[in-house]
């Protein structure tokens, strides 16, 4: 399985710790009717099971040894047995059949629905978070940690509650039978008990070993795969020959390193029953010989014996899923817990038509402490006017732009739109109002469609409409099926400037009072860039705009200019007005940084 | 959502005669024949010693019936089941070691062969063959080699041995009951071959589906600023509640087959136990039996359980293995359609190259890339431009020698490529690419990847040709700190110089820069030809680019459109007669403000 490079070292949760098996039992509240068919039918499987054995006893001790009676009567008394053995045989088949259904359905479909509030959660958290989150490890809280979870639901819901039921019934049902040799098996619950926590101990760490090592060698096979043409360029084929043969050597000592330890353990186990076998034999033989139990008795004993080690064994295997789901629990729970940095408005104000002004007063922000990336930025962007930010790498000129759709929160000043503090929209709202034509695109693989309209009311006419007005058909006119062409992977590939085109005609279609351009600073092919060019122009035409601009020929057509350096607005005018200061603006033209920044 | 997926050719087709298929893997088995006999012999040996407990405890169940029995003879009969006991034990700790660990030592090996393998294939095969794909051959088919040559063929014998004694000790107790008994095994044996291949099927749709469910998660995180940007994350949720809910689905068909094949096991061996109930029990009371055969009758039955379902699981597992060991045959039987000659080349080249009339399409199309194309490459700066798609990137990978070209159509310093063996065109070459592939691993290892021996003064003056000497030592680590998701993340420029210097140290005669400085901003673009310009004379340098500034500074540039060299001459000469050239400098020039 893919895990990103990210491995989670071994960590284990309390199972002591209450507060969050009650958090776990809590999520299963939605569907407890399931929990308790589980839970019923857990019990009738452990009843029919243990009640077989018994029923052997019956028809060996009361018909097949009693010389005492007519021969029919004893073969109609073992018809009788027969008879009700072989209705519980089907009983514990069916019961065993839905138990594992019914756990599993119970399982899945409260992971569904944690998964899903969980994926909702981490989306919606603010950027700054999940910025400094490894990717890997947040898809592993989606994925993996939550299949953990799952797992303990399953297996560790039938097995250990299936299994210590059954091992407390047996005990019983031998204490009833014979208390002298009931005590005897029951000393091999501790003994056993202890063998497996050890072993499970052992295992565990070996196959954290494996799976570390599996990861590693994995990781480099898949770099060394797909740089291949590099490694042969650069004639490093010897060494890295020799790099795979050193992970995979260790690879394969791990594995069996874990060999000899099931080949250790197992064995070990298996003695105890037999060692069991043996005690039953000489003290039950014992028994039998001072007539304190019976020969059938004796053959129930250790067929109960069968039934006892079975689940002995596993209960160590369980112990260890259940450490780890509580781990992966603790993980989603914290991630659950973790409170957006963005906060939404109580009551978010609702303005029909908000005005598409634009104002930042006193702006400080910092991504990292004693780093301002925005120092005192003021600027104020009149509704229906063009503003071209200009600066180079590292500016601010996109952190402004950030701090506009709230993805992050200045630490002072504050953002107004049309007069209204950003703050008193809720964010679904204020990311209506402002669209952000991004020079990325994040595509799915679906028609050209789809990919304008997603979860928007528009219809085809008026993505059609839209487009036309927009010189954007030409765009659509140039892919092979117009606005149907399948696009992403395995679909038509999209260029750089094809990706800003559709970006545009996204946001486009949500008409946005206010319209965002972060233009793309990669050469793009020329047709793309006519078309982007005429869009410009069109979608500009009476609405407040703001451009991360690059290209000259788009500079020039903004009525303002804002030139940003070292995260401070530092000249703002016309193109004519900041030539002629012959400043920071003129600086940036002449030596090309506007061209490419 | 529509899912466009490959599939992932998941059938049980086979292409290969098993006899080719095993010659994979004899020879490892021949190598540790020791070690399997060993083993085997130790696996047998425990077989019959279990046969053996329950004839002690008939023995005793009748001594006790009959009641000659007496303590120092159940104590006997106790001592013999604990030493059989210890015996197994110690016999199971060697066959396991054995017998698996050999398993997982063929695994190695297959796996070794593998990568050495793909080391020497060339960039057509990995067009074909992804990433993933030779990922999954050595995961997943290795994993069903490993499984089917290790507890399958454990399981094969063990199941053998135990069923094939076990039925003729019940035999020997009493053969109409055995048969009663056996009823319901056939049905067993058959559900678990039926069941357990269509839980393998299942579990991979399960499998897939999370896969899929984990890589929207990832994209969707990856691209979280721009799922923001357009307010997607409502319509995201929606998309993943429908993956999740087909995922729940599939793991419920999953739970279906596993409730049905464990307690189907219990079903058959409690049905057997019925039969020996009710008609062995007759046969105690009319005593044709004694009780203490009957005893040891279930017994055997118990034994016989877990091998018939052996039966199902090892036919699945062997199938699964012969039809992995397939594929990963068909992998190994690739050869690269690059083929050097294997000659010993004493002379020395000077790093001229010569185009004559060279045709080039890829292996796996059929349009032609390069359309008669003739050139000559001298030492000197050479630059190469023209649209898109026109074949730029081509010349540089046939340079390089990455996909075979024509006979008589390249020629290095005289001789044609195709009669000098691989490793010597190559190692005139350095090669700097677009959209360069770095390795998981410090600055400084990838940078010194071709010349690991290179000193650091070395490895810094390339890094500060290249321009990126600055961008290193900003980083907190410096030339140390780690590359990928355990480091930082470089933006496309910084890749593209880490690879210029990584190519600069690999001190060749040739350096071909297929756009890789087209992240990188004009000015440090014009630094580091410069820079390149004077440390590199007398060198010959190919460098593809799109922009007019970059391309005035060669000594030549080639202008190339469809395949095919359209104009040829210096700067100067082809803004005067070139009206491609012209568009490109007029259009570059307005947008950068600035006359050239």
């Amino acid at each position: 399985m893919r895990d990103f490079g990210h491995v989670e070292d071994g960590q284990v949760g309390s199972v002591s710790d209450l507060h969050l098996w009650k958090r776990i039992f809590k999520m299963t509240t939605s569907s407890s009717h399931w929990l308790l068919l589980a839970v019923v039918l857990s019990f009738a499987v452990t009843f029919s099971t243990l009640a077989l054995p018994y029923l052997m006893q019956q028809g060996i001790d009361r018909w097949i040894l009693a010389a005492h009676l007519e021969n029919s009567v004893r073969f109609a008394g073992l018809a009788d047995v027969s008879l009700k053995y072989g209705l519980l045989v089907a009983v514990t088949f069916f019961t065993s059949f839905f138990q594992v259904v019914t756990l599993e359905w119970l399982g899945q479909s409260v992971m569904h629905e944690i998964r899903q509030k969980l994926f909702y959660h981490v989306t919606s958290l603010d950027l700054g978070f999940l910025q400094s989150q490894p990717v890997g490890r947040l898809v592993t809280r989606l994925t993996n940690d939550i299949q953990n979870m799952h797992e303990m639901f399953t297996s560790v819901m039938v097995t250990l509650f299936n299994d210590s039921l059954r091992i407390f019934g047996i005990l019983i049902l031998l204490f009833w039978m014979n208390v002298k040799l009931a005590a005897v098996m029951a000393l091999f619950v501790p003994i056993s008990a202890l063998i497996t926590y050890l072993f499970s101990k052992y295992a565990r760490d070996k196959f954290a070993a494996i799976r570390r090592q599996l990861a590693t060698m994995n990781a480099f096979l898949g770099e060394a795969l797909s740089g291949m043409s590099v490694i042969q360029l650069f004639g490093q084929q010897l060494r890295s020959k020799k790099e795979f043969w050193i992970l995979s050597e260790e690879y394969l000592q791990r594995c069996l390193r874990q060999i000899r330890l099931f080949g250790t353990f197992m064995p070990i186990t298996e003695f105890l029953g037999t060692l069991a076998m043996a005690i039953i034999l000489l003290v039950g033989g014992h028994q039998v010989l001072e007539k304190e139990l019976t020969i059938g008795e004796l053959v129930a004993f250790l067929a109960y014996m069968r039934l006892f080690f079975q689940p002995l064994r596993e209960l160590s295997q369980k112990y260890s899923i259940v450490q780890s789901a509580l781990a992966s629990a603790e993980r989603i729970f914290a991630l659950l817990e973790r409170k957006n940095k963005i906060v939404e408005p109580l009551q978010p104000a609702a303005i029909k038509d908000v005005r598409g002004d634009v104002e930042f007063r006193h702006i400080h922000f910092s991504y990292k402490k004693d780093e301002e990336a925005l120092s005192d930025v003021s600027l104020v962007i009149p509704a229906g006017s063009t503003v071209a930010l200009v600066g180079t790498t590292g500016s601010g000129k996109s952190t402004l732009i950030n701090l506009l759709v709230r993805f992050y929160e200045p630490q002072q000043g504050e953002i107004l739109l049309g007069g209204v503090k950003i703050q008193q929209f809720s964010t679904e709202d204020l990311r209506r109002y402002i669209g952000v034509v991004l020079q990325e695109v994040y595509i799915l693989q679906d028609t050209l469609l789809a990919n304008i309209i997603m979860d928007t009311n528009v219809t085809r006419q008026e993505v059609e409409q839209i487009l036309d007005q927009t010189a954007m058909h030409r765009f659509v006119n140039r892919l092979p099926d117009g606005l149907d062409t399948v696009i992403g992977e395995g679909g038509h590939e999209l260029s750089t400037g094809e990706k800003q085109l559709l970006s545009f005609a996204r946001i486009l279609c949500r008409n946005p009072q206010v319209l965002i351009l972060d233009e793309a600073t990669a050469s793009i092919d020329t047709e793309s860039e006519d078309i982007l060019e005429q869009t410009i122009e069109k979608a500009f035409e009476n609405r407040t705009s703001i451009i991360i601009a690059h290209r000259l020929s788009t500079i020039r057509r903004a009525n303002y200019i804002a030139v940003m350096q070292h995260g401070k607005v530092v000249e703002f005018g016309s193109h004519q007005e900041l030539l002629e200061r012959d400043g920071e603006y003129t600086r940036l033209v002449t030596m090309d940084q506007v061209a490419v920044s | 959502m529509k899912n466009i997926k490959e599939s992932n050719g998941e059938g049980d087709k086979r292409s290969h005669g098993v006899r080719a298929l095993m010659s994979l893997v004899v020879p490892v088995f021949r190598r540790h024949r020791m070690r399997l006999l060993i083993g085997f012999v130790a696996l047998i040996t425990v077989d019959f010693m279990q046969l053996m407990v329950p004839r002690v405890l008939k023995v005793g169940v009748d001594g006790l019936s009959s009641g000659e029995a007496t303590s120092s003879r159940l104590f006997q009969l106790s001592m013999i089941i604990l030493a059989i006991g210890i015996i197994v034990g110690v016999l199971r700790f060697v066959w396991r070691n054995l017998i698996i660990g050999f398993s997982r030592l063929l695994e190695r090996d297959v796996r070794e062969r593998i990568f050495n393998h793909t080391l020497k294939m060339d960039p057509a095969f990995f067009d074909q063959q992804t990433t993933g794909k030779i990922m999954a051959h050595i995961s997943n088919d290795l994993n069903a080699v490993q499984m089917a040559c290790g507890m399958g063929m454990v399981a094969a014998v063990d199941g053998f041995v135990m069923s094939s004694a076990a039925i003729m000790l019940m035999l020997f107790i009493n053969v109409k009951l055995t048969l009663l008994a056996m009823l319901p095994m056939p049905f067993l044996a058959l559900s678990t071959r039926f069941l357990s291949s269509k839980l393998h099927r299942r579990f991979n749709t399960v499998q897939e589906e999370f896969g899929i469910l984990t890589e929207f998660v990832r994209s969707t995180l990856v691209s979280i600023r721009l799922i923001k940007g357009y307010s997607m994350e409502s319509f995201q949720t929606k998309t993943f509640d429908g993956l999740g809910k087909k995922y729940v689905r599939s793991n419920l068909q999953v739970a279906m087959i596993q409730g049905f094949m464990f307690p189907v096991s219990t079903l058959v061996g409690n049905l057997g136990l019925l039969m020996v109930l009710l008609y062995g029990g007759r046969l105690v009371v009319t005593d044709i039996i004694t009780i203490g055969d009957f005893v040891a009758f279930t017994t055997y039955l118990y034994m016989l359980i877990w091998p018939i379902m052996a039966v199902g699981w090892v036919a699945n597992l062997v199938q699964r293995g012969l039809t992995s060991l397939d594929r990963i045959y068909s992998l190994l039987s690739r050869t690269p359609l690059l083929k050097g000659v294997d000659r010993v080349v004493d002379r020395k080249f000077i790093p001229r190259f010569q185009l004559k009339n060279l045709r080039f399409h890829y292996p796996e199309s059929k349009i032609d890339v390069l359309k008669a194309v003739d050139l000559e490459i001298k030492p000197g700066i050479l630059g190469v431009t023209g649209p898109t798609g026109s074949g730029k990137t081509t010349i540089c990978k046939l340079l390089a020698r990455l996909y075979p070209v024509p006979d008589g159509t390249l020629f290095l310093d005289g001789e044609d490529v195709n009669t000098l063996p691989l490793d010597t065109v190559r190692s005139m070459i350095s090669y700097a690419g677009q959209e360069p592939i770095l390795f998981s691993d410090t600055i400084y290892a990838n940078i010194a990847f071709g010349n690991p021996e290179a000193d650091r003064d070395q490895v810094e003056q390339c890094a500060k040709i290249a321009g990126v000497h600055n961008d290193i030592i900003g980083f907190q680590q410096g030339y140390e700190t780690m590359i990928g998701e355990r480091g930082v993340t470089l933006s496309g420029g910084q890749k593209q110089r880490v690879a210029l210097a990584r190519a600069l140290l690999y001190d060749r005669p040739v350096l071909l820069i297929d756009d890789g400085l087209s992240a990188v901003d004009v000015q440090t673009e014009n630094h580091v030809l410069e820079a390149i310009r004077s440390h590199f004379e007398g060198k010959t340098v190919v460098i593809v680019s799109h922009r007019i500034k970059l391309l005035s500074m060669t000594d030549r540039i080639i202008i190339l459109d469809d395949g095919k060299v359209t104009m040829a001459g210096t700067h100067d000469a082809l803004l005067k007669k070139s009206s491609f050239y012209q568009a490109m400098h007029s259009k570059q020039v307005k947008n950068e403000g600035e006359p050239l």
